[in-house]
């Protein structure tokens, strides 16, 4: 009987396992199939914008509706136009020193105050930094007006300390170098002691040197905040003279503005080319530094 | 004793610089703003009490009620529907192995990387009627241009579909890290049982991922409940016009800073800012104890 049995049980567990494998390969085409268009729909409107700067003068949408780039020269032409008959460079220098003068005042500040708060105790330690952590939880909405004229007093108003000291305490990046700063083992730190180093010594000699990993993704993670920091700008650098490259990219962008499509998309291009840049060099820091905030935080 | 005290004196000096830009910057504009919101204040006048009068004001007028209003759709869709699509792709991304998934993860975060003020620009001109890129592709099927940013019908959700396109990839990076903790034998024991992908996603991933997701949720509703740049510039991007048709596209703290830096009402924005703290500090305290009734994993 089993004999009988055998050669048909195999048949058809072979049959089945041909049809799961099939009905497996269907699922896996569509997984791919989605995931695919979900990859162009996240890459094309970047990609729309670069072949709207890279396209033929003058040719309808309709005609060529510009989904790929069809001419270099147009492109070069759009950017040398945009650097020569717009305030566009200097805007561009504005934001570089922003965000660049915004990454080392925080860098600086908030890992010598991590430093203290991750290795040491002190009378009012622990109040001070339950002050500080409080304020993750107040929204940036209730102080921007408030700070705004503050900044005015001082007669911050159009000027570079108006536009980066406000926002150097940095509640973020501190949480984030303390948790980070916790892990270097106190040994260290007093055998430094013992070698005669001071206290600034030893925090910038031992302590810098260890948290390279978390102040690079801090850098990283404040120069794309900075860089793409919209409202700040808008109401304490209001003068043309200090334009941001984002408050540029919003001047062209509102209705009426008169300017033509490929100078805004150049406008556009030039401003995503620095984080563009960052990202692909920098890919993994950024990618982990966000979901570290998320799963630690 | 006295080597203790120079220490002590040590990490007062290294935590000041913070300390400092973090009572005036921070700590001080919360007072002042709260100072501000019991006055009539503006420019040209001298300021003067007038009590809770500027929170009544803003909390009768009509563009406040329709702000909330319009507030209130957008979360309860914008959260929602922005956590789906992040799950989905962190789950999409994590069936695959290898290059592919880097390949996958890198190109849905690639928006992420993109200042928010570049999307809404870019988006703004996929919209544009006629000749943008949506309604030319609109136009191949035969279908009538569709004015999606100057139609109250479509603004609210021309937007939300800007705003998945920008967060999915940032919670999709932060739910794949939580993904990577689920303990692979949970898989192996939900199969054994007769579990089908579904109901392993079901039963399985998303208990082990809860804290990640409280964390995901609770981010996403308190920079919605702030959302400025998007609306900003898929409208009229400037303080003489902004909200869209119909104020259509009118959020909370546009419409606060509109008071302050279009009207000149700084103590009616003051007081708006602390209104919607207030909103924001409960919707935080409501995920807080929901975490601590639901959370642990």
């Amino acid at each position: 009987m089993s004999t009988t049995v055998t050669p048909a049980a195999t048949l058809s567990s072979a049959s089945a396992s041909i049809a799961s494998r099939r009905s497996v390969s269907i699922a896996t085409i569509l997984k791919w199939l989605v995931a695919i268009c979900v990859a162009i729909v996240a890459v094309f409107p970047i990609w729309w914008m670069f072949n709207v700067v890279f396209s033929h003068p003058g040719v309808p949408i309709s005609i060529n509706p510009r989904l790929y780039p069809t001419s270099l020269s147009a492109g070069l032409n759009n950017i040398l136009t945009i650097f020569t008959e717009t305030d566009y460079l200097r805007a561009y220098y504005v934001s570089v020193m922003y965000t660049l003068l915004t990454i080392i005042g925080i860098l600086l500040f908030s890992s010598m105050a991590a430093f203290e708060f991750a290795q040491f105790q002190f009378p009012g330690k622990n109040l001070l930094f339950g002050i500080v952590m409080i304020s993750l939880m107040v929204p940036k909405a209730v102080t921007i007006i408030p700070t705004y004229l503050l900044t005015v007093q001082l007669g911050w108003l159009n000027t570079m300390q108006g536009l980066v000291v406000p926002g150097l305490a940095s509640a973020f990046g501190l949480f984030m170098l303390i948790q980070f700063m916790k892990s270097i083992p106190a040994e260290m730190i007093e055998a430094a002691r013992l070698d005669g180093a001071n206290h600034f010594q030893i925090y910038w000699h031992v302590a810098i040197p260890l948290s390279k990993n978390a102040l690079i993704t801090l850098a990283i993670l404040t120069f794309m905040s900075t860089w793409g920091n919209y409202i700040w700008p808008l109401i304490v650098a209001p003068s043309p003279t200090m334009y941001t490259v984002g408050q540029v990219v919003g001047l062209f962008n509102a209705p009426y503005s008169h300017t033509t499509v490929d100078i805004v998309m150049t406008a556009n291009l030039l401003a995503a080319v620095p984080p563009l840049i960052f990202f692909l060099i920098f890919q993994r820091q950024i990618v982990e530094g966000i979901a570290h905030s998320g799963t630690k935080g | 004793m006295s080597s203790r005290t120079t220490r002590s004196i040590a990490h007062y000096l290294m935590l000041s610089p913070f300390m400092l830009l973090f009572a005036v910057f921070f700590l001080y504009p919360i007072v002042s703003g709260l100072f501000y919101s019991f006055f009539e204040w503006n420019a040209s006048q001298t300021s003067h009490f007038v009590g809770l009068a500027n929170y009544t004001k803003v909390f009768t007028s009509r563009n406040f009620e329709k702000a909330t209003w319009n507030l209130l759709i957008y979360v309860s869709i914008t959260v929602p529907l922005g956590i789906f699509v992040a799950l989905s792709l962190a789950l999409l991304v994590d069936s695959f192995s290898g290059f592919w998934a880097k390949f996958f993860r890198s190109a849905f975060f690639i928006p992420v990387v993109m200042p928010l003020f570049l999307a809404a620009t870019i988006w703004r001109w996929i919209y544009a009627p006629n000749f943008g890129l949506l309604n030319t592709i609109l136009g191949w099927f035969g279908m009538p241009s569709v004015q999606f940013l100057n139609d109250t019908g479509t603004m609210l959700y021309a937007m939300i579909a800007v705003d998945v396109w920008v967060s999915a990839g940032f919670n999709m990076v932060i739910i794949l890290a939580g993904l990577k903790n689920v303990p692979r034998h949970y898989y192996e024991a939900a199969r054994l049982d007769g579990a089908s992908t579904f109901q392993q996603v079901v039963h399985v991933t998303l208990p082990s991922i809860r804290p990640v997701l409280f964390f995901v949720i609770t981010y996403g509703l308190i920079s919605a409940l702030q959302v400025f740049d998007v609306p900003w510039l898929l409208t009229g991007s400037s303080f003489a016009e902004y909200g869209g048709r119909a104020n259509a596209l009118l959020f909370p703290v546009m419409d606060m800073m509109g008071r302050g830096f279009g009207s000149v009402r700084f103590g009616q924005a003051s007081a708006y800012g602390f209104m919607l703290t207030i909103l924001i500090v409960c919707v935080t305290a409501v995920m807080f104890a929901l975490r601590k009734k639901f959370g642990d994993a």
